[in-house]
């Protein structure tokens, strides 16, 4: 999967014609065979982009900065990134005719050991679902499986499973970089931040990362794309998506096989009202 | 420094018998904010709050916590306490122990002692977090929406409007009179039901503060208690009222016979129709979906034959919008489908009709001319069988409630019979015989003794066709056999049914309804006329099946719900309501979706001080606000709070036990 010379053909035309002022993309870090983001603001610079299987950040969180606010942007977009992005544009933090969105038919990304991840193996929407010009043909939406960590956490005992998730958050430095590298984490102030939040606030202990994690897992929960910036960011190398994809299982159960931004205009499982939601845990 | 107050209720024993109620305010006097704490046999009594107002005073408390019954009982009791005392009345918590303790716990006196103490210490620790807060004024447009002509709507209308508040009343179909102008007599004292409803059905088009819709249909609601902005749609009549004369010479010749719905299709109506003779207004319309000239062009023989001109086929729907204050919603109710009652042959024997159908017929105006035939042959029945209970309180094939008027039309039914058909006999089967109203019994009895009915105590199994005859067989429960009757017309009792459009509706003012479709009001008994939205009210069989006493009373009571509603300039309102902290607020607008009030709107703000970007942000609109919630907890940001019910206060709360 090689798109590199198409993305900088869109990205030096939409340039030459002024029709952005920012373009977000991918870069190589320079030093190894990773790539990085790049918000690319001039014509000469277009020769930096690339797009290949290395191109694993979901490029929809740099729409939420001061950078691109108000600004005309073009970016790209995988099937994860580009649903992440249909709920920032339902959400109404981004507005559509301030963007210029180039949609991937993705075919997988790969993770550090150079496999292919586990997220794009358990893919369910590798096209991007919301573009202005695809790249790629399109291989259609996949069958929903449940993530294979989820199910092997699944088989352990309540106090199995507390034990380990009070192990793993051990090493949490509550540095926010979760929720830095997540689209959907814009708040203007997030509420684990705010005095009135006294459960999270207090010492950096295991008690105060786990209601934090807790917290933003819950208010991610129907909304998680299963991008995995947050882990791709974390530096504890916690495994976050365990909370994810655990309460997007739940969801799907539950709320009519609901996944996050498949369809525009489509709000968070929690945030909409249907005579058909279960009801079965209500006394 | 927070100086609270603690006063324990007895409440006679309700409280002191299972609560230790001395060692309760010993427990409140350690708890290190609270400088006086007293018990007291009953708190809400004169000299019980004249303590509370005593002590706040003689020692300077700036919060009060009262443990008693429910604050749904005495909050606003203590609240004026409060302010009697020139206190904030919203520094006041109320720990329902009653309730919460008292009565839920009364096998172990020691655990409700502890719980009571622990639900003071709560609300003494959300009473520090207390603001002082001041009821909210909102203007009001004194005029009334009622939605339904039917006799709920036409008394409410005129109760409203002879206090002199505008009304605009809106009916769906042609004319107002509802299903009371299809009854021929009614019970228990055998009015003719149109001698009774006609006049107030003129009154209402004569009325100088009444302005009748008709035909109209109610498209939008917007705004809040006292502030209401409608749409109302009027269909087109393809007639102007304003030069029709109602001479009939239009429905006479129209050559487009229709089944006429309001003789429950036993007769036909012309495709440009009045309704019925006494209709008001008595305008015809036409009937789109049936008159050729709408819908082929071809025909105009009413625009011919007009000869005030009256007749436009080029007529469109009009879209007419009002300000209102308050709206009473009386829709009435529908028959309820006995289809699925296969076992009677409904559908197949023709001999088997609804009530309904048997009120027209013996109508005077009726199809018929108030005989009732039987609609296979056009003979007069002399064996007629009526089936109560067709779909009430049958949860397997119907719905579970009673419908309340059966008995006494069912009776009525028999007397009515008895009078068109002298030598006929009336079999009634029944489950029970439920008469309860002024005079009902007695009237019961009446059928049953100057008709002769047979009644029958059980339940039809089974309808077949003999012959001309129908055989109902069914069971006499007091005397345990099965028994026979042969019949030449079988009457069935048909349930009361929400209207149909009651969901949609509901959904289209804001309120809710239960799950057959009546629509709910704010409490069982307390508050039976009002909905839970402010400003709204319920009249007849819209909120559940009821009698036309009953509906008129209660279409009077709304009557003077709304008058009381209007009886200043503006009103006031509970100020526990939600605020948004703009700062916080990143403009996702999950809270607009989620209010049940349409109460969130938006707003653009500078993007930071002195700014000329802008961002969105959520705005609560004070008056339409309930104050339910809903928002703060769908608010990820914690941006809303609710008044009364801040974050802060409930943490305290929570950390306080």
């Amino acid at each position: 999967m090689d798109y590199t010379k198409q993305i900088q053909d869109i990205a030096g035309r939409l340039f030459s014609e002024n029709k952005i002022d920012v373009f977000i993309g991918y870069r190589n870090t320079g030093f190894d065979e990773n790539q990085v983001p790049v918000l690319i603001n001039q014509y000469k610079d277009v020769d930096q982009l690339l797009f290949t299987d290395k191109s694993v950040f979901n490029l929809a969180n740099y729409l939420k900065y001061e950078h691109t606010r108000n600004k005309r942007v073009g970016l790209v977009v995988k099937g994860c990134d580009s649903r992440a992005l249909n709920l920032m544009l339902t959400e109404k933090q981004v507005k559509r005719e301030n963007l210029y969105v180039v949609g991937i038919a993705c075919k997988g990304v790969v993770d550090e050991t150079g496999e292919m991840a586990q997220n794009c193996i358990e893919c369910v929407m590798p096209d991007a679902v919301i573009f202005d010009e695809m790249l790629g043909t399109p291989s259609g939406r996949r069958e929903y499986q449940e993530n294979a960590d989820v199910r092997e956490l699944d088989g352990k005992t309540l106090t199995e499973r507390q034990e380990y998730f009070e192990e793993v958050f051990e090493s949490c430095i509550r540095c926010n970089a979760c929720r830095h590298s997540c689209p959907l984490c814009y708040c203007a102030k997030c509420c684990i931040d705010q005095e009135t939040a006294t459960l999270f606030q207090g010492a950096n202990t295991t008690s105060s990362a786990f209601h934090a994690l807790m917290t933003w897992s819950l208010h991610l929960a129907g909304r998680c794309v299963d991008c995995r910036n947050c882990e791709k960011a974390c530096p504890s190398h916690l495994p976050l998506h365990l909370l994810h994809k655990q309460n997007e299982k739940v969801i799907y159960g539950n709320f009519q096989e609901h996944l996050a931004g498949m369809i525009e205009e489509d709000r968070g499982a929690f945030y909409k009202y249907s005579l058909s939601d279960p009801d079965d845990f209500i006394m | 420094m927070a100086r609270v107050g603690v006063f324990v209720c007895f409440c006679g024993a309700n409280i002191a018998d299972f609560v230790d109620v001395p060692a309760v305010v010993e427990e409140a006097k350690k708890i290190k904010e609270v400088k006086y704490a007293i018990d007291y046999k009953y708190m809400c009594s004169d000299p019980g709050q004249g303590m509370i107002r005593d002590a706040i005073v003689a020692h300077r408390l700036t919060s009060i916590v009262v443990a008693a019954c429910s604050p749904r009982m005495h909050e606003k009791t203590f609240r004026k306490a409060l302010s009697d005392a020139g206190m904030n009345p919203y520094l006041l918590e109320v720990a329902n122990i009653r309730e919460h303790s008292s009565w839920v716990h009364q096998k172990d006196k020691k655990a409700a002692t502890e719980k009571s103490s622990d639900l003071i210490r709560m609300a003494v620790a959300k009473s520090i977090a207390n603001e002082q807060l001041h009821e909210i004024s909102v203007p009001v447009t004194k005029r009334a929406l009622v939605i339904g002509g039917g006799i709920a709507g036409i008394q409410a209308a005129l109760d409203i409007a002879d206090a002199r508040i505008p009304v605009v009343l809106v009916e769906k179909s042609p004319s107002i009179g509802g299903k009371m102008a299809q009854l021929d007599e009614t019970f228990p004292t055998l009015d003719c039901s149109q001698c009774i409803l006609t006049p107030k059905m003129v009154d209402v088009a004569s009325h100088p503060y009444i302005e009748l819709l008709p035909y109209s249909e109610v498209l939008e609601l917007d705004g809040y208690v006292g502030n209401y902005k409608v749409k109302i749609k009027r269909k087109a009549s393809y007639v102007n009222f304003d030069t029709c004369t109602g001479c009939g010479a239009c429905w006479q010749k129209c050559p487009v016979k229709v089944p006429n719905e309001f003789n429950m299709g036993i007769d036909k109506r012309k495709a440009i129709y009045s309704p019925f003779p006494q209709a008001v207004p008595n305008k015809p319309v036409i009937d789109a979906e049936h008159c050729t000239m709408l819908l082929k062009g071809k025909c105009g023989i009413c625009a011919k034959v007009c000869e005030k001109g009256s007749i436009d086929y080029a007529m469109q729907d009009e879209i007419i919008e009002r300000e209102i204050g308050a709206v009473v919603v009386a829709t009435g109710y529908d028959l309820w489908d006995p289809k699925p009652y296969e076992e009677y042959g409904v559908g197949r024997y023709k001999d088997i009709i609804t009530s309904l159908e048997f009120e027209r017929m013996v109508s005077a105006s009726g199809p018929t001319g108030g005989v009732p035939l039987r609609p296979s042959d056009g003979k007069i029945p002399k064996s007629v069988v009526f089936i109560k209970c067709v779909g009430s309180r049958d949860e397997a094939k119907g719905i579970e409630y009673c419908s309340k008027i059966c008995c006494m039309y069912t009776a009525k039914h028999a007397i009515l019979l008895h009078h068109k058909v002298h030598d006929s006999h009336a079999y009634i089967f029944y489950m029970d015989i439920r008469a309860a109203g002024k005079g009902y019994e007695e009237f019961v009895k009446r059928a049953q003794v100057e008709t002769g009915a047979t009644y029958l105590r059980g339940r039809v199994s089974k309808i077949y066709q003999k012959g001309e005859k129908l055989m109902v067989r069914g069971e006499d429960a007091q005397i345990g056999q099965v028994v026979e009757v042969e019949a030449d017309l079988v009457v069935l009792a048909t349930a009361v049914y929400p209207y149909k459009d009651n969901p949609e509706l509901a959904r289209l003012l804001g309120i809710s309804y239960d799950k057959y479709g009546f629509l709910s009001e704010a409490h069982p008994k307390l508050r039976p006329v009002e909905t839970a939205k402010a400003g709204i009210f319920l009249a007849g069989c819209t909120q559940a099946p009821k009698d036309i006493p009953e509906t008129v009373a209660q279409a009077s009571a709304t009557a003077a719900k709304v008058c009381g509603l209007f009886s200043g300039d503006t009103i006031l309102k509970d100020p526990m309501i939600s605020k948004v902290n703009t700062d916080y607020c990143s403009g996702c607008q999950n809270c607009v979706t989620v209010c049940p009030y349409q109460a969130i709107v938006t707003e653009e703000i500078p993007l930071g001080h002195g700014s000329k970007e802008i961002r969105t942000v959520a705005k609560i609109n004070e008056g339409v606000c309930q104050g339910c919630g809903s928002c703060v907890a769908i608010c990820r940001s914690m941006a809303i709070d609710l008044a009364g019910f801040t974050d802060m206060q409930i943490i305290n709360e929570i950390v306080s036990i």
